[in-house]
């Protein structure tokens, strides 16, 4: 308390010196000068009042309390309650803290042409951006997701892949419904991939196709959606505990619940150092458009694989894989900016991102329940797994588990679920491959 | 009326695209399911025969080296671990429970800058 009115005194003496400077240089300009300076003379004691009050209110005109819009409150508040919801709730801290934030300092009100805002050209923030807009990082975060995933339940059981292509509808039938409530190609594709349920895919979709830059064939410019589909890509999986459950107790029935399956066969190490290589050719050869993804995917795979360079790989599934977490997470929060992301279309794409998850996790479930009809005894799949080809990984892989473990305590279905759940990373970037050839 | 047929065309655009685009993921993950099933024990079954090699099962390899090694052996020396990990904190660094007091040199509080002594 003493030091705050220390302070103030300070000030106030300060303020108070200032007339007496102020007064000398106004009357050596008023000897020299002219007649209209000998009239601010006169006056000069309240001239400099006016100065300084002047000056006290561009500063203010420069500060966050006179340019704040409730658009930016509202996202602040946003932000607040990310950072309270991954603190508190444990719900993904690892990108809820740091979008949190990016969204407390993208909106952060600012006077405009000061490079300070993301989307100022020359900011710190707008280079950082940079890796987003341009889809540096998510190609970044599949090498560290390529150098953590084992695929060896996914090479033991190949068939289970088909559950990964299965849950895939979401992303096309939500392009769909985004085309009817009247996006645009590009920008119904970019919405579309939320189904995907793969954050880093997402962006990188968006920023090829909705990125606010291009143009399209009629002439119009499309609009910016990354903030509100990576925000919502990413809320989305986080809720994956709360989405999936009832939609499979409500598809799947109780003894179908409780299928076991037989253990996956152990897998040699050739075949999980052959699988990222072939894949690779395979998918890449189908779909050249999602190289950046699925190339640094496997890439990051053998590395993990080929037990010679553990170094690499080991720098790609912590260090590499943090560091473009952190930047990822700061920049996508910061380009919620409130003027660019409250709009009508961003509540839309939170409406259809919604659909989209429930869409993909019914194709997968009823997709499961068909592969079924044509398995026979020992080889039957247990449904729940193909809740687990939407990507979210290991999110629904665990989702699938804790349900299957509801209905028979015995029965783990963790390792199952993971073959679908990896398979599902790899169809998503195949389809935002797809999506891409036919929009980009 | 002019917006119509953009918005109609845009519509069986996005169903083409639709249909094309499952297709296509179908496929792709389908070849990849089918190599795996069929293709890959083809292609390590054509590795074996280039290497001229049996791949060594665990129950093939034979322990000739270790005739001598016995069960006994193998307990005494489990014992000896257990043993030695056992006691392995009663030799533990006393220092760890002294803190060494640190005193930040200060001119404050120098014995070569007092009153007593002048340089």
């Amino acid at each position: 308390m003493k030091k705050v009115i220390l302070i103030f005194c300070v000030l106030s003496l300060l303020i108070f010196i200032r007339p007496a400077l102020g007064l000398n240089t106004n009357s050596s300009s008023a000897n020299s000068g002219t007649a209209v300076s000998t009239t601010q003379v006169d006056d000069s004691g309240d001239s400099v009042f006016e100065g300084a009050f002047k000056g006290i209110k561009t500063f203010y005109s420069y500060t966050g309390f006179a340019n704040a819009t409730s658009g930016n409150l509202i996202m602040i508040i946003i932000g607040i309650v990310f950072i309270y919801l991954g603190i508190k709730y444990d719900y993904e801290p690892l990108l809820l803290i740091p979008i949190g934030t990016g969204v407390i300092l993208g909106n952060i009100p600012f006077v405009a042409g000061n490079q300070t805002g993301i989307y100022e050209t020359g900011s710190v923030l707008n280079y950082l951006y940079f890796g987003v807009v341009k889809g540096i990082y998510p190609p970044l975060i599949f090498l560290g997701i390529g150098a953590m995933t084992d695929f060896s339940s996914l090479i033991a059981n190949p068939k289970l892949m088909l559950l990964g292509a299965a849950a895939q509808i979401g992303v096309f039938a939500t392009f769909l419904g985004a085309l009817y409530l009247g996006f645009n190609l590009p920008e119904a594709g970019a919405i579309g991939i939320i189904g995907g349920a793969d954050g880093p895919t997402a962006i990188f979709l968006s920023s090829k196709l909705a990125n606010g830059v291009n143009i399209l064939a009629d002439g119009t410019v499309v609009k910016n959606l990354i903030g509100p589909i990576a925000i919502a890509a990413y809320s989305y999986m986080a809720l994956v505990p709360v989405i999936q459950p009832p939609l499979m107790r409500l598809l799947i029935s109780k003894e179908d619940r409780k299928i076991r399956m037989k253990p996956p066969r152990a897998v040699t190490q050739k075949e999980k150092m052959i699988f990222p290589v072939v894949a690779l050719l395979l998918t890449t050869f189908i779909s050249p458009s999602a190289l950046p993804l699925l190339g640094m995917l496997f890439f990051g795979n053998l590395l993990k694989e080929s037990g010679r360079t553990e170094r690499l790989a080991d720098t790609a599934r912590t260090k590499l894989i943090d560091i473009v977490t952190i930047l990822l997470g700061v920049t996508v929060g910061a380009s919620t900016q409130a003027d660019i992301f409250i709009t009508k279309d961003s509540l839309l794409i939170f409406g259809l991102g919604a659909i989209s998850f429930v869409i993909a996790t019914c194709g997968g479930l009823l997709f499961a329940k068909f592969m079924n009809r044509f398995l026979k005894g020992d080889n039957k799949i247990n449904p729940l797994i193909g809740a687990a080809g939407v990507s979210a990984v290991p999110d629904s892989a665990r989702v699938v588990h804790h349900e299957g473990l509801k209905s028979d305590p015995s029965n783990y279905l963790l390792m199952h679920a993971m073959a679908p759940n990896v398979s599902g990373v790899i169809g998503s970037a195949i389809a935002a491959g797809i999506i891409l050839s036919f929009l980009g | 009326m002019t917006v119509l047929p953009l918005f109609t065309d845009q519509i069986s655009e996005g169903y083409v695209i639709l249909i094309t685009g499952l297709l296509i993921v179908f496929s792709a993950l389908v070849t990849l399911a089918l190599f795996f099933n069929f293709g890959l024990p083809v292609l390590l079954y054509v590795y074996k025969i280039i290497t001229k090699r049996k791949d060594k099962k665990i129950s093939e390899i034979k322990v000739e080296a270790d005739r001598d090694f016995t069960g006994e052996i193998a307990a005494a020396i489990g014992a000896a671990v257990h043993m030695y990990l056992d006691q392995q904190h009663d030799h533990e660094s006393a220092i760890l429970t002294i803190k060494q007091v640190k005193k930040p040199y200060s001119p404050w509080s120098s014995k070569i800058y007092g009153t007593q002594n002048r340089l």
